[in-house]
């Protein structure tokens, strides 16, 4: 995976223009790429979503007279090697997608990156080095190693965490129900995600910092977070909206792959587990559905993310074409 | 300005020089298959059918091909695994090894005697056993020098004790109040003394295991498992086979001893295993390596009497038990009806069918087939999904199970099938939901010799083939290795008896009464016993599938 | 060129502080984490007792500074450890031939993916208003964005499989004038196809905008009005405003190197410094672990510099304002 896919904020997007309100939306759906993409990507999360609901069966409701069946009525794609329904695993996988792409994309790009862009933009000097410098080496490290190593030897530790957490609030279950995996996956995620947003966030908060109504909210004493929150911050909505929708498909990427590694999600459904299970040549040849088909809507979602993104990329970016 | 000029029209140049360059490699990959000769006469293309050209280095005469892994070490005192022990086998020999039915014969021990007592050992060695670099024969001190090194708590070996004390003096020995194994003697360079603490009958089976093989002391000095093992890239071993080349993670190449000191020498004059990756399956087809396994898609396919590969099919058992254990002191296993309604519950039968497509067999005892004492008409505890919920509601129901997890050990994102298969029906026939739960292997030994846990999936394959090897190590109450803490005096009693009887059917008859008893109590729910299950090119003979790791690659041969 | 070299020069020095950093939070990983080397090797029938003195006697239990500070002792002499995953074999002699066949095979991808990218991309823009634009914009787009981990089992099926041209996986490694090379073996065409396919397409698309985009300009048009040939202007203007990001490209290529091999090896079983990298993170073994790390960090920040040098050569505005941002 390319370093540049994991987080958002190359060279280019610094030269974004900030467009006026959400004018950009309905210039992007004029192109019938981008509406096409979208609704690629709507079924698919939406499915994921609306899992508990519309999925036929659970995740992991095996049928062991009924394996490797291939489609029928009742199992639309068919049944895999404990005869669980193919199609639910998909829908099941695509629940697990969501997840980690909302928490990342809420936790590490929107918590951490816009607040620390927003600190490090406005106050400037030594704050400013300090984020930006962690930015730099977290920037210029194997990131895709160190999520897996992170991964690989927190595990415990978060789960024993987890225990703690049960018997402090009383809440049981907690463990049990994987949130520990889930958690630690989406703080290794954010760790490396924050800064691409963060990035962009400053660079425009620069650029605005000396504009006209910023000056105004500080001569009339409006202290630093209030102008920060309710001035600068609706300025840029409409960017991170952009870095989001560029990011998404990194992150989904990213669980996707560490799963397959063994290194992400465990225990529900993932997209990265279906394709470990069966992609060797010797499975590849006696079931390709069971390839196919987890293999298929990745490419699908991947390629919608990029559709979109090189649409939003143009509608955005000073250059032409 | 001029800078810039100047860093352009090199850049320019730069650029030219990749598109011809780019050109170069093209044509180049293009034609690259074509150095590699195809040394199987049959490679011209026939009907179109893409026929391809091996891509591995050329056949040598009288050469084996096969898929292996890396192993960690190849360092006899150190190694733990099976994939060390399969080349370590091979390339080193000891004082006694198994032939191809798994009986002890004299290796590099030409006779041995034991005294009346059982306990002490004398093996004459043979004269004419020279390491491979051809410098020197091995004499008895040779291998006082390597068990003990073995034995040597600097040596930092995790084996050495497990499979070596009980030679008498060990225990002072790794102490440190003794400087030498009072238990092993040199008598003279042709005979070695070893002397057992308790007369046990199957010491000789413990000494075919590569923990007590001969290494050169010249080469390996005070090297220990980790440092200075770099000897063991080029060892000099007294095996059917040396080091020919290691290319790490690519390939191992073994090459055939002519020197070597037992019948029949080695017919084959090189093994090559390939440690990359690729399908071995395929590769089997393409007629690039001599033997490949077979797996659960292909296995079907396979079994058919109409497919043409079935000819090439072997299959044999591999002598080992994968179970479910139970911690029997806490709740709610310290019930013995809990656990007998889980193994009543669990239907071997319909997992092995479906999930395992028959590679495995289902397992009603402990002991697996081949072991001497297995027994064939044990009946167990039956598959009875509605006795079982019988006794489980007369226990407590499943509200007993609330905090009960299945622990295993691995680190892919999901649990085995077959385990999973097995919670799936355990839910279904006796209402109870168990959450499997994944550890990595380390943690996984920790938790399990700490007793944290209730309930874990594991297996163990057979050392040597005796029943001693199954029952007194994993169910005597005083065995280290019994992980379920389960106690029962009456099977204590039986075991004791039969480790040191000299009776052989006596022997098999207090084994397998301790097996029943222990079924009975099912501190075990046995699971499965494995298979090799094999396609073996036609042209190669005498190609063991043998249940546990023993030197095999001195009885091949290849007929082309 | 005053400004760049004391520009350079700054950078220069936080590269070892970065190194810094990224070894401390590597190596506190790495030993906090809940198991070990020696655990997870010691077989099954251990004794408890022998793992844990073992343990003590290979340091695994003191103060987690007293163990760095080991550690980079050592390493500052030249000693970057012993792999356990191969006991015996210092870490640079596993590292090095697996880093060569990684290198091998992204080294043709790299050359490849330009040598095809670039004249595919200009042809491309060249047939604008035509179908073959949006077709081969299509097509493109769709080799772009398939990742590794799902071209790679589909591309195996249909070349090892299904036709049977391809092995499927696996790294075979020839003596050729004394190098060992693997990229002429069959083995290595399946891997560096697909990651080809990705390049190629992604370097396409570029010069395809950066072609139109001149293309566009006033003075092609003056001259093509003028009745000139255009094509030493393009060619000219294309390759100033190409070369920077195609700069970025290489040196994030490059960067990515360690991390970015890491889906297909496991894939298709390539004995190469992603599948060790994950091979060491799962058998603990963490000289190795460290050591790739490291190499990668310092890889990846020596390539980010070159970029920025090669910025603020090529175009001084941005190195001004890159300059102002410190």
């Amino acid at each position: 995976m390319n370093q540049a896919e994991l987080s958002v904020g190359t060279r280019e997007t610094d030269q974004f223009r900030p467009a006026r309100s959400l004018r950009f939306l309905r210039r992007l759906l004029r192109r019938p790429v981008a509406v096409a993409a979208i609704v690629v990507i709507i079924t698919i999360y939406g499915a994921g979503v609306l899992a508990p609901f519309i999925a036929p069966f659970d995740f992991d409701k095996t049928d062991l007279r009924n394996t490797f069946a291939g489609p029928s009525g009742e199992h639309w794609l068919g049944t895999d090697r404990l005869g669980r329904d193919v199609l639910s695993r998909l829908i099941w996988s695509a629940q697990t997608t969501v997840i980690i792409s909302a928490l990342v994309v809420v936790g590490g790009s929107l918590i951490l990156g816009v607040s620390l862009g927003l600190t490090s933009g406005y106050l400037g000097g030594s704050v400013d080095n300090v984020i930006m410098r962690l930015a730099d080496a977290l920037y210029s490290v194997p990131t895709f190693l160190l999520i897996l190593i992170i991964n690989a030897t927190m595990g415990d530790r978060v789960d024993s965490l987890f225990r703690d957490l049960e018997d402090l609030t009383g809440i049981g279950g907690l463990e049990r129900s994987g949130a520990p995996n889930f958690f630690l996956l989406s703080v290794a995620l954010s760790i490396f995600g924050w800064v691409g947003m963060a990035r962009l966030v400053r660079s425009q908060v620069l650029s605005l910092r000396e504009a006209n109504f910023v000056l105004a909210a500080r001569a009339m004493g409006g202290s630093t977070p209030r102008i920060l929150f309710r001035h600068l911050f609706p300025q840029l909505t409409n960017l991170m909206v952009v870095a989001i929708t560029l990011s998404l498909g990194a992150v989904a990427l990213a669980e996707v792959s560490l799963t397959f590694l063994g290194l992400g999600v465990e225990d529900h459904a993932s997209f990265g587990i279906m394709i470990a299970q069966y992609a060797g040549p010797t499975s590849v040849r006696a079931h390709p559905l069971l390839i196919f088909a987890p293999t298929v809507i990745v490419a699908l979602l991947m390629l919608s993310f990029n559709l979109l993104g090189d649409a939003l990329t143009d509608i955005l970016s000073p250059r032409r074409r | 300005m001029e800078t810039r000029r100047l860093v352009l029209t090199l850049t320019g140049i730069a650029v030219a020089l990749i598109v011809v360059l780019g050109g170069l490699t093209i044509a180049l990959l293009a034609t690259g298959g074509g150095d590699d000769d195809a040394t199987s006469g049959d490679g011209a293309t026939e009907d179109g059918d893409a026929e391809p050209t091996p891509q591995l280095p050329e056949r040598v005469e009288g050469e084996l091909r096969l898929f292996g892994a890396d192993p960690i070490t190849l360092d006899p005192a150190c190694a733990s695994d099976a994939d060390s022990a399969e080349y370590i086998v091979e390339i080193f020999s000891g004082l006694v090894s198994f032939d191809r039915n798994l009986k002890v014969i004299p290796d590099i021990a030409q006779s041995y005697d034991v005294s009346p007592d059982g306990k002490v050992y004398t093996f004459h060695l043979r004269n004419n056993v020279i390491f491979h670099d051809g410098s020197r024969r091995v004499v008895a001190d040779d291998f006082k020098f390597s068990i003990e090194r073995a034995l040597n708590p600097d040596t930092q070996s995790t084996v050495g004790e497990v499979y070596l004390d009980d030679i008498a003096g060990a225990d002072e020995f790794i102490a440190g109040s003794a400087t030498e194994v009072s238990g092993i003697k040199a008598l003279n360079d042709d005979t070695l003394e070893i002397t057992i603490k308790e007369p046990i009958v199957y010491f000789l089976d413990k000494l075919t295991y590569p923990t007590s093989y001969v290494v050169d002391r010249r080469e390996v000095g005070d090297a220990t498992c980790f440092e200075g093992a770099d000897w063991t890239l080029s060892p000099n071993g007294t095996g059917p086979f040396k080091m020919k080349d290691w290319v790490l993670g690519e390939r191992i190449e073994l090459e055939a001893n002519p020197g070597f000191h037992l019948d029949p020498k080695p017919s084959l004059q090189q093994v090559t295993y390939l440690l990359a990756g690729g399908s071995a399956l395929v590769m089997y087809e393409n007629d690039e390596i001599d033997i490949t396994g077979v797996g659960v898609n292909d296995i079907d396919r396979i079994r058919d009497s109409n497919e043409p590969l079935n000819a090439e099919y072997q299959t044999g058992g591999t002598m080992d038990t994968s179970y479910i254990g139970f911690n029997t002191v806490e709740p709610p296993f310290d019930d013995v009806r809990v656990r007998q309604a889980l193994a009543m519950a669990t239907d071997r039968q319909l997992v092995s069918e479906t999930v395992l497509k028959d590679l495995a067999i289902p397992a009603t005892g402990v002991l697996p087939p081949g072991i001497p004492g297995y027994n064939e008409n044990l009946e167990g505890l039956p598959f009875d999904p509605e006795a079982a919920r019988a006794l489980l509601d007369e226990a407590g129901g499943p509200a007993l199970f609330e905090d009960v997890t299945l622990l295993t050990s691995g680190q892919g994102a999901a649990p085995s099938e077959a385990l999973a298969a097995i919670t799936a029906l355990w839910e279904e026939n006796l209402g109870v939901s168990i959450p499997i739960e994944q550890e990595e292997f380390g943690i996984f030994l920790r938790d399990i010799d700490q007793g944290n846990f209730t309930m874990f999936s594991l297996g163990w394959i057979a050392d040597y083939p005796d029943p001693q090897n199954f029952l007194e190590i994993k169910l005597h109450s005083e065995s280290a290795d019994n992980e379920t803490f389960y106690s029962n005096p009456e099977v204590d009693n039986l075991l004791n008896q039969a480790r040191t009887s000299a009776d052989e059917a006596e022997r098999i008859r207090l084994y397998q009464e301790a097996e029943e008893l222990i079924i009975e109590d099912a501190p075990w729910v046995p699971l499965f016993h494995g298979q090799y299950n094999a396609l073996v090119k036609p042209y190669v003979n005498d190609f063991l599938l043998p249940p546990f790791v023993i030197p095999r690659l001195r009885y091949v041969s290849i007929e082309r | 060129m005053q400004g760049l070299a004391s520009y350079v020069l700054r950078r220069l020095l936080l590269v070892p502080l970065v190194l810094f950093v990224v070894s401390v939070v590597t190596f506190a990983l790495g030993r906090y984490a809940p198991s070990d080397y020696v655990e997870i090797q010691a077989g099954p029938r251990a004794r408890p007792e022998t793992i844990e003195r073992i343990r003590e006697e290979r340091g695994l239990n003191d103060p987690i500074y007293e163990q760095y500070a080991r550690y980079v002792s050592n390493f500052v002499q030249g000693d970057f450890g012993e792999s356990v995953r191969y006991r015996g074999v210092d870490v640079e002699d596993v590292i090095l031939p697996r880093l060569w066949v990684t290198l091998q095979y992204n080294a043709v991808v790299l050359v490849l993916t330009f040598a095809i990218g670039i004249p595919v991309g200009t042809w491309a823009a060249l047939r604008r208003g035509t179908w073959m634009d949006p077709f081969s914009i299509g097509t493109l787009v769709l080799f772009a964005s398939v990742p590794v981990l799902v071209s790679v089992p589909l591309l195996q099926w249909l070349f090892a499989v299904k036709l049977g041209w391809l092995p499927t996986g696996g790294w075979h490694e020839r003596n050729i004038l004394g190098v060992e090379i693997g990229i002429l073996s069959k083995q290595a065409i399946l891997p560096i196809g697909a990651l080809t396919l990705v390049g190629v397409a992604g370097i396409a698309r570029y010069m395809r905008s950066q072609v139109l985009d001149v293309l566009d300009q006033d003075y092609v048009r003056t001259a093509r009005a003028k009745g000139l040939n255009e094509a030493p202007v393009v060619i000219r203007h294309v390759v100033r405003n190409a070369l920077l990001p195609i700069a970025t490209l290489v040196a994030f290529d490059l960067a990515g190197l360690f991390t970015g091999a890491l889906i297909l090896e496991t894939l298709l079983g390539i004995p190469g410094i992603g599948l060790y990298a994950f091979e060491s993170i799962s058998s603990r073994d963490y000289d190795s672990i460290m050591a790739i790390v490291l190499l990668g960090a310092l890889v990846f920040q020596l390539a980010m510099l070159a970029v920025d040098i090669a910025y603020g050569f090529i175009d001084p505005r941005i190195r001004l304002s890159a300059e102002a941002r410190r």
